[in-house]
């Protein structure tokens, strides 16, 4: 598959590891604070400080979202979801790839998860968790977001990981942004203006990549 | 990597290989079968365990060079495991810096270490030290999984204890006791504190004339340093003097008579005692004066820069050079058990004939004594038929691969 647009990922600044946590599987963006899902505790910290606000005690294996009220988490093999004011996990549906499953995202009334070797994006219905429609990628799958009606997902296949935009009908790249060697993606959602925050894997870290083509935050 | 994936590493890295399991066990994806194969390790189904991580590492792809070589890796610790030591020196090493190529350094020093324990196991100490030594040098990684470290100071303890640096092992126990103890693993502090009693334990027996007592392997090693006594060592077969070690494991009646000599100084020995107590006749004719002579005449021309040996009215005595006392060290324990443990303490791999060849036995008797030594745990044997050697039991029974699921590993 040919790649429109391709260039090496700014990124602008690396947050944590947090606690004795020692991976990062999934992020969010709740519009202030930034969510890393770190295995045993849903982490929340200010992108401006980098200080740690809030931590949920949920399980947390991999992709997270923020629908406007509510974190969606991916654990084990459902996807939870969870009020981020008490942690209280409200409600449950299975996850599609039945525990295959990488990134999450909220988007027009639809989740979208990430299949990370199925190298597949599934866009589900929050409250059943049918599926609605698959889009095929030809890279490992992590994390999945949407900004400005932009799909964009990450990959990690062995060393090299990249971000991915992509067109959701064809599954086209349309643009391409690589990380340097050996920096993993696991997680990735954006702040809905210049930046994404991209989980790194066992590193621990979040880092903030700059958006091309977005107007400077 | 993946929820389910993330979950089980979880359930591992807390212990609990079962919880594992149930999250991927119906899984065939390769991520899913090392983690399978970690768990059955941990399970202690050996076998079943390096067959999936085989298979995992077939199937990850050719761009996953760093989870093929974990699994690498972990399928040499779980062969060292199943004390199957067949070819995989090579691969390992491969293994090993294509996960410092990729910045994994404490995998890569994990697979350096297997690499080093299976030398040893092998008996090939030389070897096993420059291993090490490249491991040190190399620097280790500044976040060493307490583990990880206690396993590579317990096996830095075991080489230094084969070649008796007594201070080094003390201090490399030192470090393996402290690294277990943060470690928290009960089995792994256990063999650091059994590893730490070799050194309290005799290892040998000092003779004096009409005396004897015990030593510790801290004496013997300082008795062997000083450079002031002449030791006639018939644990491991051979004379040491001032630093310099003359093997005579392959010279038994040499080392018979030099013993004999030795245990009779400052005083002679009598020529019909020597012939009775080496060449085992209680009938002594001038033919075995004369080989007596010969031997006396082979042991000269040896013992040359050592001491001299010099007849007397009644038989031959031994003269030091520089004026050295004369020390006899024998096994803790007679008898040919204890004789073959002594010998086989110098961690090198020896075959039954040169077994019988030093200890002066037939090749039956000590095929008989291995046997039970064997069934005891105290030697082990590698290779099969004519190629089969014996060694000493591991000081480092362990496998890390039981300590470090966090075997994080296989994205």
């Amino acid at each position: 598959m040919p790649i429109a647009s391709r260039q090496p990922a700014q990124v602008v600044r690396e947050y944590g590891p947090f606690g004795d946590a020692g991976a990062v599987h999934g992020v969010t963006h709740d519009g202030q604070r930034v969510w890393a899902a770190t295995g045993e505790h849903l982490v929340a910290f200010d992108p401006a400080s980098g200080t740690t606000a809030r931590t949920l005690d949920v399980a947390c294996d991999a992709g997270t979202a923020f629908d406007g009220t509510h974190l969606y988490q991916i654990a084990e093999a459902r996807i939870d979801k969870i009020d981020p004011s008490t942690g209280r996990v409200l409600a449950t549906i299975p996850a599609p790839g039945g525990g295959n499953d990488s990134g999450l995202t909220w988007a027009e009334g639809s989740l979208w998860v990430g299949q990370y070797r199925d190298r597949k994006i599934h866009q589900i219905d929050p409250a059943t968790g049918a599926i609605r429609r698959t889009i095929e990628s030809d890279r490992f799958v992590t994390g999945v977001t949407w900004v400005d009606g932009e799909l964009w997902h990450g990959t990690w296949e062995g060393d090299e990981s990249t971000l991915r935009h992509i067109d959701p009908a064809s599954g086209a790249v349309l643009q391409q942004l690589d990380l340097p060697q050996g920096m993993g993606v696991s997680g990735l959602e954006s702040d809905g203006a210049g930046l994404f925050y991209a989980g790194g894997g066992s590193s621990g870290k979040v880092r903030a990549v700059r958006r091309p083509g977005a107007p400077r935050a | 990597m993946d929820s389910l994936i993330t979950a089980a590493a979880r359930a591992l890295a807390a212990g609990d290989p079962l919880g594992a399991l149930k999250r991927v066990a119906l899984r065939d994806d390769p991520p899913a079968l090392a983690l399978r194969g970690i768990a059955m390790a941990q399970l202690g189904e050996l076998a079943r365990a390096r067959d999936l991580l085989r298979q995992a590492g077939r199937a990850f792809g050719a761009h996953e060079a760093r989870a093929r070589a974990r699994c690498a890796v972990a399928e040499a610790e779980v062969a060292l495991a199943l004390r199957d030591l067949g070819g995989q020196g090579q691969a390992l090493l491969a293994a090993a810096d294509t996960l410092q190529a990729h910045g994994d350094a404490i995998n890569a020093l994990q697979a350096r270490l297997v690499a080093a324990r299976r030398l040893i196991l092998l008996g090939r100490l030389a070897q096993a030290s420059a291993a090490l030594a490249a491991v040190q040098a190399a620097g280790m990684p500044a976040q060493l999984p307490a583990p990880l470290a206690a396993v590579a100071a317990l096996t830095a303890a075991e080489l230094a204890l084969r070649t008796l640096h007594i201070d080094a092992a003390d201090a490399a126990l030192q470090r393996a006791a402290e690294a277990a103890g943060h470690a928290g693993v009960p089995a792994l502090v256990a063999e650091v504190a059994h590893a730490r009693t070799l050194l309290q334990q005799p290892a040998a027996r000092r003779l004096g004339p009409g005396t004897e007592h015990l030593l510790q392997l801290r004496d013997v090693a300082a008795l062997r340093a000083a450079g002031d006594t002449l030791v006639v060592d018939a644990c491991r077969h051979g004379v040491q003097a001032g630093g310099a070690w003359h093997p005579l494991a392959r010279r038994p009646v040499l080392f018979a008579l030099v013993r004999a000599l030795a245990q009779a100084w400052p005083g002679d020995a009598d020529r019909d005692t020597l012939i009775a107590d080496v060449f085992r006749t209680r009938h002594p004719d001038e033919t075995h004066r004369a080989r007596l002579r010969v031997e006396m005449g082979r042991l000269r021309a040896l013992m040359a820069p050592l001491a001299g040996v010099e007849a007397t009215a009644r038989g031959f005595v031994l003269r030091p050079q520089g004026g050295r006392g004369v020390a006899v060290l024998a096994p803790p324990v007679d008898g040919a058990q204890g004789a073959l443990l002594a010998l086989l303490s110098d961690g090198a791999a020896w075959s039954t004939s040169a077994l019988a060849l030093a200890l002066g036995d037939s090749q039956r008797t000590v095929q008989r004594a291995l046997a039970e030594l064997e069934a005891g745990g105290q030697v082990r044997a590698i290779g099969q038929a004519r190629a089969r050697r014996w060694l000493a039991a591991p000081l480092v029974g362990f496998t890390t691969i039981l300590l470090l699921p966090t075997a994080q590993p296989i994205p």
